[in-house]
């Protein structure tokens, strides 16, 4: 995992500079670009931290440049910095998914406060992402049975009722819930159930 | 009895006639023919004598002749033929010709005769007739253009007036028209101006041409009438004998062009508002920018500072401090010059003119109810500006004037220009402009030069602002006086050409 990184967009040097000295006296690690077309080349898919981008900017706006990180699964927070407090902008851009909407000049308080936020998100999402992954790796080590057994146990069903449904013996199902149980680390159906759902377990067929 | 002397005089009588005559009995034989007559038919005199006078014309009408015939001899009397009926003749080779008729009864003490005398009327009914079609055609462009039509002698004291024309003017059908009434009818404010038009086309020296547009009291319609007259003065012995001509309403017209008027200054209004809010969004974000930099910076050279610790970060952040600074100053400088840019292009010019071309100006783009009055020195030499830029300003002030008369309700707007040298600087000519509007107080006054200051609903208050700017930029002064409630005066001076 690489440093969380503050990430800026801005085609004022002035401001690049002045927003990296302050982000950087807070020891955050910092890169700056003058366009979003120069991020975009950039391609960091897997960067982390958090991105504050300037709305208004000759070439791709602030705006476009936020759509197109969504269109491009990047998980990155996104703080917008404006000339003026356009509240219709802001609610925009906050309705888009922004972390925050911050008027220029910005305070050292209010940039700090802003940029750790949307670290913190940052990690967390980062988290749950990593959350995801290991579960998804546990669940690519059962077998196709037991995945199936999975999928009607966390529905609710009773071990008779999934013998019934996939022909097979009580004692058998007994036996494949047992071993997802072990290889899961579950202590129970219901967190059984949590982890079908954060590794995207394909559910059971209706019938 | 006749006597051969006299019957010789009669013939050659008879025959000299120019007019073709023939004699006729009671049954209808022709007895005597002329040569006129023989030539009108194209009969001989000897063939003439075999015939009967049913004969000389088309079948159609014989049979009823007949008939005629005996009732004119049971109550002979010289008349007309036809009673105004059309009346045709029958030529020998079959052509119908157009006549008039007399018929003058002879009586001798055994006998009754007619002496019948035709006339070709061909080419009277022709020209009758082009009259009449010519006449029609009259009415329909009348109908279709509405035009009403009048005639107007001022020597005799007499007004003629078609129906429409009364119509327009909202008299009555049989009403006697006199000067007094015609005036009656116009607007008040317009009087002035229709007697100032007739005497203006009645100069003996002039072109005779007359238009006028005029509106009517119309006391149904609770609403002014707008008329059209276009009229031409006839002279006789140089003096003016008749003026006639045209009528036409043209409110409609009139109104469509108030509303277009109205469209285009909004839209104008709207325009300079948006140019206006668009500059200002964008001298913001350009002084905006170093703001916020010389913000961070500052902070950050704070910051350290308050860590104890002159350090490199520190030094970098107040450099980009004074940089930042300066980066606004060098904003707002360009900005100015942006605003005063261009190189300003001045020539001799005659204020007087200008002067004309911003009030004609003001009467097209504005409204043409008001009522200016001049004081030109005419020896004034030529001034150096831009002409352009001065008529801007001039026409600035008078619409500024006529906005504020606008406000009040007044009888008479007017607006004075005086053209004339300046008393304390001889190589100044200065131009002052005076309305009769409500005027402004001190604090007014004080103030009406700054920009985005305005006292109109509309306006986005840099009028003003510009015309000193533009005014200043060629040479000269612009200042108000005004005392409430005596009108507003504006003076700006500019430099002599010498």
């Amino acid at each position: 995992m690489s440093l969380p990184t503050v990430y800026i967009v801005d085609d004022d040097p002035a401001i690049r500079d002045a927003l990296t000295l302050m982000l950087e006296q807070d020891r955050l690690a910092v890169e700056t670009f003058e366009s979003a077309e120069a991020f975009l080349s950039a391609r960091r898919e897997a960067a982390s931290g958090c991105i504050i981008i300037d709305v208004r900017m000759p070439g791709m706006d602030g705006m476009h440049l936020h759509s197109e990180l969504d269109k491009r699964h990047y998980r990155l927070p996104v703080i917008f910095l404006s000339g003026h407090g356009d509240i219709p902008m802001s609610v925009r851009a906050i309705k888009a998914g922004a972390m925050d909407f911050l008027t220029k000049p910005v305070t050292r308080e209010k940039l700090l406060a802003s940029v750790h936020t949307a670290l913190r998100a940052a990690k967390a999402m980062q988290e749950h992402a990593h959350k995801t992954e290991e579960i998804k790796a546990l669940l690519a080590e059962l077998t196709e049975r037991e995945r199936e057994v999975m999928a009607l146990a966390v529905l609710g069903h009773t071990n008779k009722e999934i013998a019934r449904r996939l022909a097979i013996s009580h004692r058998t199902v007994e036996i494949h819930k047992a071993r997802i149980m072990h290889k899961t680390g579950a202590v129970n159906v219901l967190d059984l159930a949590r982890m079908a759902q954060a590794g995207e377990l394909p559910p059971a067929s209706a019938v | 009895m006749s006597t051969p002397l006299g019957s010789l005089d009669f013939h050659r009588l008879f025959d000299a006639a120019a007019d073709a005559q023939l004699l006729v009995d009671e049954m209808g034989n022709v007895l005597l023919a002329n040569e006129s007559a023989c030539d009108m038919f194209g009969y001989t005199q000897a063939e003439m004598l075999t015939l009967s006078v049913e004969a000389l014309m088309p079948v159609r009408f014989r049979d009823g002749h007949c008939m005629m015939r005996n009732a004119f001899f049971q109550h002979p009397q010289k008349r007309a033929m036809g009673n105004g009926r059309e009346l045709f003749a029958l030529s020998r080779d079959g052509h119908e010709l157009m006549v008039d008729i007399g018929l003058s009864p002879i009586r001798t003490e055994e006998h009754a005769f007619v002496l019948i005398t035709m006339l070709d009327a061909t080419r009277r009914r022709r020209a009758q007739q082009a009259l009449e079609i010519s006449e029609e055609r009259l009415r329909l462009a009348k109908r279709a253009t509405g035009l009403g039509i009048f005639d107007y002698r001022p020597q005799e004291e007499s007004i003629e007036l078609d129906k429409l024309a009364r119509m327009l003017l909202g008299l009555g059908q049989d009403e006697i028209v006199t000067d007094e009434k015609l005036l009656a009818c116009v607007h008040p404010e317009d009087r002035v101006r229709m007697r100032e038009a007739i005497s203006q086309a009645m100069l003996a020296e002039g072109s005779g041409e007359y238009a006028v547009e005029l509106r009517i009291a119309d006391r149904d319609a609770m609403r002014n009438r707008h008329l059209a007259a276009v009229g031409q003065v006839f002279f006789e012995d140089g003096k003016a004998a008749r003026l006639v001509g045209t009528l036409r309403d043209i409110t409609a017209q009139k109104v469509v062009n108030e509303k277009l008027k109205q469209q285009r200054a909004e839209m104008e209004a709207l325009m300079k508002r948006q140019v206006a809010a668009q500059t200002a969004s964008a001298i913001a974000h350009e002084l905006n920018q170093p703001l916020a930099a010389l913000s961070a910076y500052s902070e950050v050279a704070l910051h350290e500072l308050q860590q104890g610790a002159a350090s490199e970060k520190a030094q970098r952040a107040l450099a980009g401090c004074v940089e930042q600074a300066h980066r606004a100053g060098s904003t707002l400088h360009e900005l100015l010059e942006f605003l005063h840019a261009g190189h300003l292009a001045t020539a001799p010019m005659d204020l007087l003119d200008t002067v004309q071309e911003a009030i004609a100006i003001a009467r097209t783009d504005v409204l043409d109810g008001f009522h200016a009055s001049f004081a030109l020195d005419p020896t004034l030499p030529p001034v150096l500006g831009n002409r352009l830029q001065v008529q801007k300003v001039l026409s600035n002030l008078v619409r500024n004037s006529l906005d504020a008369m606008s406000t009040v309700a007044m009888m008479d707007p007017g607006i004075t220009i005086r053209v004339q040298r300046t008393a304390t600087e001889p190589c100044m000519a200065m131009v002052t402009v005076q309305d009769s509007g409500p005027g402004f107080d001190a604090e007014t006054a004080q103030r009406i030069f700054e920009p985005f200051f305005t006292t109109k609903s509309h306006g986005i208050g840099m009028g003003l602002a510009i015309s000193r700017a533009l005014i200043q930029a060629n040479g000269g002064q612009l200042w108000a006086d005004s005392s409430p409630g005596h009108g507003a005066t504006f003076h700006f001076t500019l430099p002599f050409a010498e």
